[in-house]
């Protein structure tokens, strides 16, 4: 082999979550990363590169997982990678100032004979609070190597990219570490193996990682004969144990047994070669604390800071996305003034122009947002945030965390999206993204208020509170029934963990704002314009509407002539006519017309339902499309509506469905690059389409049976339970797409944790 | 001294305690144990949320917030007040 090429490494980081991973991995790594999908599943791979003299050393970011026993997808992806990790390089990130829950997953690693190279992080705090490690006694008692790193800002990662370079793989040929699994416990799994016809010796780090589980987890096995001897090997170990150690163990208490000998390992190694400091946080913490989670300061103060972080990205944000919007009408009035009247530019200037424009609009917001949210998150504010809202949170199923998301919604649902990143369990990111397009952004507001003034006149707040209150109520209707039917104890454990307070890095708010940005214009930029050229075409061709009669000819005839006010007004009358004649052949309104028979029982007439297309692009458009569609009526749109047979009742239903049918295409492409997964953005498309419609019905159908006496009453009521039934069907099948079709025979079995980690951890 | 059982979830705000056992039977009884709640550890109760629920608790060094659902799965030992 040529010496001089360069050699190419794995290098797998794993470690705790709030352990300083991501801020190493971001020093070892600078600007170099790509973010992709792990396979089968929607969680983000992050890959950056290191080089050095003479390697190129691939880093894979894992998901920060307290232990190996998986508790969500994230974590899952852990055990699954750890046979390929483990003839690579895996380097342990260990937040030494939380020393002993850190090495816990240290010590599984060495339990299942692997050797990782260990991160001592944050060890600046850990010897300024009076914390002291002789590192030669660890590395000789644990038989690994440890590297005192401090990630934030970059220290001690030069050493640690050196020994990394070194190193070609990490399984442990000669145990010798306190940490290892005791012989019992060993000569148990080999035994389990051996039902299998495979050993201890030879077993991957995965089989044994199963194996030492079959002796903890309870049975569910089918096969009466595997039970017994299952049983058999179980007690015989409690037994052994019970002799060692002189408690009284029964089978059943292997699980505890075991988590209580890996921690006693681990003070014994502490006590050894460390000197941890006290156990508290510093004085100056508590009292923080103790402010910000008071029982009667912690909610106004997280109000006030919620206020400004609204306040800054909404109004604030108001002043550069004016700009941005100024700048692309420049540019589109300069391009319609230089060139020819023609497709092109009607492609350039209502799709080009206005889809990149509709993308970059939102860049402001997200920008200032998440300037907060980093500071919030790496100051260990945002932990305490959850920690107040939680109650709340929970009475419609969702995370503490999942409030800030929400709230923001209420703003712009695209960085409210966005921002349920802050979730770190799977199965409620999901879900607090499935609920944020039920709450009614400020782009939806004018469309409401035209509306409401249009058809209730002086009444036009309270009925705009009613839509409010409706649209509230179907929001903790599907939080409540999506959490009742879905949440298990597997899918949404509740432990949140309250970090030590920390003063954010320039760079990492940096880092985040970067990423943010960045795959918001890339990833979600596409979809929105793809969106917006889409619509376009469909309201631009076909471009040869056969037209009742010659409109071109008879202005042309007109201009030629005198030109009097009679004359003026006879062609602006013939423009208005050919414009609403080509609208109603261009595609859009064929296809509304065509789906029209699905919008009729909601009294919605053709025109509704072709203003409710380009709506998908903003909600503005509709009220914008209607104003067209209804010139032939009335100059004025409230008067038109009403003219062509629009009641109050019908109009309110139309204001609900409009407020709720679709999120615009901006939401669905970050739901499609937040969730990573094309299922779960297309069948939220549909479960809208569907709340929107059953809600709508079940609205118009129960004021109808109000104010009729009686009227088809039977009608009405199986009509109305035949949509709720169709959504609760569509509500559930787009729930299992986000519990995850493999696991979805889990959901119902809360009892049995290895039912669930053996028909889920297992295929792949 | 008398030890007295209770619920974690019963331990008042400032008190400690130590843990005694834990409901296996329930799947987020795994990821306590990991996380270090295992019998014969010291536990402290911090403060409850302005609503109630959840709690902070004090264990091996770090805080942890549970709701009353998964501190209802802990058992602790502890000793009361002489007053």
């Amino acid at each position: 082999m040529n010496t001089e090429t360069i050699k190419q490494k794995r290098v797998f980081l794993i470690g705790n979550p709030n352990s300083g991973k991501t801020s190493l991995f971001n020093a070892l790594t600078g600007e170099r990363k790509r973010v992709g999908n792990w396979p089968g599943v929607t969680v983000q791979k992050i890959e950056g590169i290191i080089k050095t003299g003479s390697h190129k050393l691939v880093v894979n970011d894992l998901p920060g997982t307290y232990s190996l026993s998986p508790a969500t997808p994230e974590e899952e992806i852990v055990l699954k990678t750890l046979d390929e990790a483990s003839g690579n390089v895996i380097l342990n990130v260990v937040d030494i100032g939380n020393f002993e829950r850190n090495l816990f997953l240290t010590t599984q690693l060495i339990e299942l004979g692997i050797s990782p190279v260990v991160s001592l992080n944050c060890f600046d705090t850990f010897t300024a609070g009076g914390g002291n490690i002789d590192l030669n006694k660890f590395t000789r008692l644990t038989g690994i190597s440890a590297f005192p790193t401090i990630a934030r800002t970059g220290e001690g990662v030069t050493s640690l990219t050196e020994h990394l370079a070194g190193i070609d793989n990490c399984l442990i040929t000669k145990p010798c570490s306190c940490l290892r699994l005791p012989e019992d416990w060993i000569s148990a799994a080999d035994r389990i193996l051996g039902l299998n016809g495979n050993t201890w010796k030879k077993a991957g780090p995965v089989e044994k990682f199963k194996a030492i589980r079959l002796l903890i987890a309870p049975i569910e096995e089918n096969n009466p004969e595997q039970i017994e001897k299952l049983r058999i090997i179980r007690e015989e170990l409690a037994a052994s144990i019970s002799e060692r150690t002189g408690k009284d163990l029964k089978a059943g208490d292997l699980a505890c047994e075991l988590a209580s000998d890996r921690y006693q390992r681990i003070e014994m190694l502490i006590a050894e070669c460390a000197t941890v400091p006290g156990k508290t946080l510093p004085p100056w913490q508590e009292k923080l604390d103790s402010i910000l989670t008071n029982r009667w300061l912690g909610l106004p103060i997280f109000a006030l800071l919620m206020g400004w972080v609204f306040y800054t990205t909404f109004s604030i944000g108001e002043y550069p996305m004016g700009w941005l919007e100024s700048l692309f009408t420049t540019l589109s009035t300069w391009i319609e003034a230089n060139m020819n009247e023609g497709l092109v530019r009607s492609l350039i200037v209502e799709g080009v122009i206005a889809g990149v424009g509709g993308v970059l609009v939102f860049v402001p917001n997200i920008l200032i947002l998440f300037f907060w949210i980093a500071l919030l998150e790496d100051s260990g504010y945002m932990s305490r945030a959850a920690f107040l809202m939680d109650r709340l949170m929970n009475s419609i199923g969702l995370h503490g965390r999942a409030f800030i998301p929400m709230i923001m919604g209420l703003g712009c649902n695209v960085p409210a999206v966005m921002a349920t990143r802050i979730i770190d369990n799977r199965f409620q990111r999901l879900l607090t993204m499935l609920l944020i397009p039920l709450i009614t952004c400020a782009a939806r507001l004018p469309v409401l208020v035209i509306l409401c003034g249009t058809f209730f006149g002086d009444n036009a707040s309270f009925w705009m509170f009613t839509l409010f209150f409706v649209n509230l109520l179907v929001l903790i209707f599907l939080g409540q029934a999506t959490s009742l039917l879905f949440k298990t104890e597997e899918n949404s454990p509740f432990l949140l963990e309250m970090p030590p307070y920390r003063l954010p890095t320039a760079s990492s708010v940096f880092h985040m704002l970067y990423e943010k940005v960045e795959h918001f214009v890339e990833k979600a930029g596409t979809i929105i314009l793809a969106g917006s050229i889409i619509i376009w075409v469909l309201s631009v061709f076909p471009r040869d509407v056969p037209l009742s009669k010659d409109y071109d000819s008879q202005i042309v005839q007109l201009k030629s002539g005198p030109v009097t006010n009679e004359t003026a007004g006879k062609i602006a009358e013939l423009t208005r006519q050919k414009n609403i004649e080509q609208m109603e052949g261009r595609y859009m309104a064929r296809i509304g017309k065509a789906i029209h028979p699905i919008m009729k029982p909601l009294g919605f007439s053709w025109r509704e339902t072709v203003s409710l297309i380009p709506g998908f692009l903003a909600k503005e458009s509709v009220v914008s499309t209607l104003s067209v569609l209804y010139l032939p009526f009335d100059e004025n749109l409230g008067d038109a509506m009403k003219i062509s047979g629009m009641n109050k009742l019908s109009a309110f239903v139309f204001m609900l469905f409009t407020l709720m049918y679709i999120p615009c295409i901006a939401t669905l492409g970050v739901i499609w690059r937040e969730s990573g997964s094309t299922r779960f953005t297309l069948m939220a498309l549909v479960v809208y389409f569907f709340i929107a419609y059953a809600v709508s019905f079940f609205v118009l159908k129960i004021s109808t049976l109000l104010t009729s006496s009686g009227q088809g009453l039977i009608e009405g009521a199986v009509i109305v339970l035949v949509v709720l039934f169709a959504g609760w069907y569509i509500i559930r099948t787009f729930l299992k797409a986000i519990t995850g079709s493999k696991c979805k025979s889990c959901a119902g079995c809360q009892g049995c944790p290895v039912n669930q980690d053996k028909s889920c951890s297992g295929g792949s | 001294m008398v030890k007295t059982t209770l619920s974690l979830a019963e331990l008042p705000e400032g008190h400690s305690g130590t843990i005694r056992d834990i409901d296996t039977s329930s799947p987020t009884s795994q990821r306590l144990l990991d996380l270090g709640f295992v019998p014969g550890t010291p536990i402290k109760a911090i403060q409850k949320a302005p609503l109630g629920d959840p709690t902070t608790f004090q264990i091996r060094g770090y805080q942890l917030g549970l709701r009353k659902s998964e501190a209802d799965l802990i058992n602790i030992d502890v000793i009361p007040d002489e007053h």
